[in-house]
């Protein structure tokens, strides 16, 4: 059988495409005196293909592709919220796109990434912050690497971090590369931090503090938040936000209020830059004033004179990115809070607890809900009491069938068979309704026609995959 | 503005079925103290006024006609299908493509990058991509180690100076020790306790190395010690012998002189490949090919996500999650555009350019040239008087060099030059003059 797929090498034609040579305008040198024949390569395997074929190719399996911009993406804990044009419009002007990172005349960047650190900031609760992040693990790291900085400073040993089972995963990864050891601690029955838990593992010698999400992955708020940063602060412990489920926060409190020293935000979530298809995102880093001197070079300060970038310090922890960070994602998180303003952020995040919980309601009539409570932006389902043993995959690649987005599934870890469902402000009720029915109609679904369920997808371009096949005998290339 | 797309009904409707009064209702676990009543910020604008807002900010960033400034990001021509195909929104607006059969296209294209990017340089596996080719470098350094088990990195001279300062902070959080060695040194320092020597190639300086010969020798001292190489610009590889043809073991680099705006700085595109016996230890996303479960099409598919952090916990070989897709998408379409053909006059423009312009300044007297080595499209320059340089280059609409100073406090009348296929004979000429010009005595208001 002749194979589904043709990828674009297989689309090369002898005729060279010479649209994109410039017109060489001085008498160069023969290469061979420019650089010795044994420096240079002998073939480049890269067809010449005419333009309307590569069109016509990445408009194909655009068609084979899923986008907030086709339907409702519910993924849960990545804030799949609609991307504003404008702000693809506005990070595309010739002053942001084309300038240099070096070059001197730069004032309109240096403004904007002044002027977005504050709001940043009065968003926040924080007193500063840093851009440098290309994304929200990169924030992560940054942001332990000036806890062990801060630690170092007091000469003080600190090397381990507490960071709960139901943590994203590049919690403990960013951790372990910033040289922390790991203090796991498991939800109680509320899906909470354990408060005796927490004071007895904050005895700990050498704990230098606590990594926590707010909304936790369960879309639940940590009511004794206040608390659980006392209890940290009262042993000489930092506390860390992690920004991933800030959304419904917005307008409503703020992290640096609930007694958080160090947090990362991701633009790419919460202050809707596209997610590009996993990247570029960007994750800034804030923190409280005693933090402010282990920030990653540079800063930027504004005097006077106007604005510069401070260069060094003798306590910030160095450099963490090239240059100063996802500069184009900045431009498009600027543009959408000022068009947001106060009011418009405070809508964010109550239409989007508004909206999750609309979803809970409706879909715990059907599914099970192990935390029955009022959510914020998310919450997380399982596939128990399914009939027919139908599993929270075949859910999800169901879901696709009918042409929408599966949720994030099998996390958070200590929830078995999750299925978890952040739908975002920006779905109206005819689209959240239109997902509960096909949610309602799978169920039944789940009972008529199993065998139906446990083969899909079927309408999607190619049907199940096979994972295991794919890391057994890895194919990373033609 | 606004994105909420409720009514008032809408809301009210939505509030009787979860019953409760008002939204304010499902914030019920937020402590009361801990609600903000104000927010300090100014309110929302509408579209044409955002729009002003940030043409003004844009036009305060000076965009020249023509640019010699290089040092990491590079001004080539970007075909205008490269942003046709990024701003496909099915691509842009989707997420990592978790749930591969509603992402078949993404996928598909991050292969065909992945399979770009292996030709491109001649390596076994190219990872989706990493941040940049700062953090791509880092992340090599400390995977060396964890390959090899020892735990010091030695860094040859000439690698940019911003990279170096990444890798000194990633060393720090991963308890990894560096030494900064010259060519000379080198060697004295190789034993059998090194996890890896990394160099840039052309390096910062515009010094093209005798990669095939370092490699060699590196060999001879110590077999177990892992070669790294990272390059800033990628369009030399039109000409210049891959990595993978070298026997280097870990090549990585920044991959925004592929077709991807330099917009201050990012996003650009760290590139990451290796030798297939490493394919385990490659951080960061892979996109591989499989089967159907229950059927004979293949399709593509994120694959060994055992390496992951969202498996593997702490005990993933990197913490990275998000990377910069679209970026590769950006430069898999660069590539594909080019073309063999394209990639080699842009390759050749290049380098005749830049050499050129090299010869020229060298012959104004005053001006000295610091290269010893072949030279791709940069070269440094001693300059009578580097601020009349620069000045006058920006007097000419010309975004100047680099003033090396900016890196180096020892080298202050150095200039970096970046010579591309952007550059016309007439720009050409109006660097020489600016050269010519600032090399005159006589001109007493400098």
């Amino acid at each position: 059988m002749e194979s589904n797929l043709k990828l674009i090498f297989e689309k090369g034609h002898k005729q060279s495409n010479r649209n994109f040579i410039p017109k060489m305008d001085i008498k160069g040198a023969d290469i061979d005196d420019l650089i010795p024949k044994t420096f240079q390569r002998e073939d480049l395997p890269i067809p010449d293909i005419p333009e309307i074929e590569i069109v016509r190719h990445y408009l194909n399996l655009s068609h084979k592709n899923y986008g907030v911009d086709t339907g409702i993406y519910p993924l849960g804990s990545c804030t799949m919220k609609y991307n504003p044009k404008i702000n693809e419009y506005v990070a595309r002007l010739p002053g942001f796109s084309k300038s240099h990172p070096l070059q001197e005349e730069s004032k309109g960047a240096l403004e904007l990434m002044l002027d977005l650190s504050k709001m940043l900031c009065e968003i926040s609760g924080m007193d500063g912050f840093t851009l440098q992040p290309a994304a929200g693990a990169h924030g992560e790291l940054t942001g332990l690497l000036m806890i062990k900085k801060y630690f170092e400073a007091k000469n003080l040993k600190k090397d381990a971090l507490i960071v709960p089972e139901s943590a994203h995963g590049t919690n403990p990864a960013s951790a372990k590369m910033a040289g922390f050891s790991i203090i796991n601690i498991r939800s109680n029955k509320d899906g909470e931090i354990p408060i005796d838990h927490l004071k007895y593992a904050m005895d700990g010698e050498n704990v230098a503090g606590i990594m926590l999400t707010n909304p936790n992955t369960l879309g639940l708020f940590e009511k004794n938040i206040k608390t659980i940063t006392q209890i940290v602060h009262d042993k000489g412990g930092l506390c860390y936000y992690d920004g991933a489920n800030l959304n419904p926060m917005l307008g409503i409190c703020r992290p640096g209020d609930m007694g958080f020293d160090i947090i990362h935000l991701n633009l790419h979530k919460t202050f809707s830059t596209p997610h590009g298809g996993g990247g570029p995102g960007s994750g800034p880093v804030g923190v409280k004033k005693e933090l402010i001197q282990f920030l990653p070079d540079p800063c930027i300060i504004s005097s006077k004179k106007g604005f510069r970038f401070r260069e060094t310090s003798e306590t910030s922890i160095g450099k963490i990115k090239c240059f100063w960070g996802n500069f184009g994602i900045l431009v498009r998180a600027y543009a959408y809070l000022l068009g947001l303003g106060a009011s418009g952020l405070r809508r964010v995040g109550e239409t989007s607890v508004l909206n999750a919980n609309y979803l809970r309601v409706q879909l715990q009539k059907i599914y099970d809900l192990p935390y029955d409570r009022a959510c914020q932006h998310e919450f997380v389902l399982t596939d128990k009491n399914l009939p027919n043993e139908i599993t929270t995959e075949d859910i999800a690649k169901r879901i696709l069938d009918y042409g929408l987005y599966a949720p994030t599934i099998y996390f958070p870890l200590i929830i078995s068979g999750a299925m978890m469902i952040e739908p975002t402000e920006t779905e109206s009720k005819a689209s959240l309704d239109n997902f509960i029915a096909i949610m309602s109609k799978i169920y039944e679904e789940a009972s008529s026609n199993p065998e139906l369920i446990r083969n899909a997808p079927h309408n999607t371009p190619v049907k199940r995959l096979d994972a295991v096949l794919a890391a057994r005998k890895p194919i990373l290339h033609d | 503005m606004d994105f909420v797309p409720h009514d008032k009904d809408a809301i009210n409707e939505m509030l009787k079925v979860i019953g409760v009064d008002s939204i304010n209702d499902l914030y019920q676990d937020i402590p009361n103290d801990l609600k903000i009543n104000k927010f300090n910020l100014l309110e929302g604008l509408s579209e044409p006024d955002l729009l002003k807002e940030l043409e003004k900010l844009s036009d305060k960033n000076k965009v020249y006609s023509s640019s010699f400034l290089g040092a990491g990001c590079y001004y080539h021509y970007i075909p205008s299908l490269v942003d046709f195909v990024i701003s496909r929104s099915e691509f842009y607006t989707s997420y990592t493509p978790y749930q591969a059969e509603a992402s078949q296209g993404y996928l598909q294209a991050i292969f065909e990058y992945q399979s770009a990017i292996t030709r491109l340089t001649g390596m076994d596996v190219a990872n989706a991509s990493m941040y940049d080719g700062s953090t791509a470098l880092a992340e090599a350094a400390i995977i060396s180690t964890i390959i090899t088990g020892n735990n010091k990195i030695l860094l040859l001279e000439g690698i940019h100076p911003e990279y170096l300062d990444v890798l000194k902070t990633y060393c720090w959080g991963y308890n990894v020790k560096y030494e900064l060695v010259s060519e000379d040194v080198l060697f004295s320092k190789l034993d059998g306790d090194i996890a890896s020597v990394l160099f840039q190639s052309p390096n910062f300086f515009g010094d093209i190395e005798d990669v095939q010969s370092l490699v060699k020798k590196v060999r001879e001292f110590t077999p177990k010690c892992l070669i790294i190489q990272v390059m800033t610009d990628l369009t030399c590889l039109g000409i210049l012998k891959p990595p993978g043809e070298m026997d280097i073991d870990i090549f990585v680099a920044e991959g925004q002189s592929l077709g991807i705006n330099p917009s201050f700085g990012g996003p650009g595109l760290g590139i990451f490949t290796a030798k297939d016996k490493f394919l385990r230890k490659v951080p960061g996303r892979l996109i591989g090919k499989t089967k159907e479960i229950n059927g004979e099409r293949e399709g593509f598919i994120l694959t060994l996500q055992a390496r992951e952090q969202h498996i593997r916990r702490e005990k993933a070989i990197s913490n990275i999650c998000t990377n910069q897709s679209l970026c590769s998408l950006g430069a898999l379409i660069y590539l594909i555009s080019l073309g063999k053909t394209g990639l080699k006059e842009i390759a050749a423009q290049n380098f005749q350019k830049a050499n050129y312009v090299k010869t020229e300044i060298g012959k104004i007297e005053g001006f000295k040239i610091l290269n010893q080595k072949p030279i791709y499209n940069e070269f440094l320059v001693k300059c009578p008087n580097v601020d009349k340089f620069i000045d006058l280059c920006k007097k000419a609409n010309l975004l100047p060099p680099l003033k090396l100073s900016k890196y180096f406090g020892d080298m202050n009348n150095h200039a970096l030059v970046c010579v591309t296929e952007m550059n016309s004979n007439s720009d050409i000429k109006a660097l020489l003059n600016a050269a010519f010009l600032s090399a005159q005595k006589t001109n007493r208001r400098y």
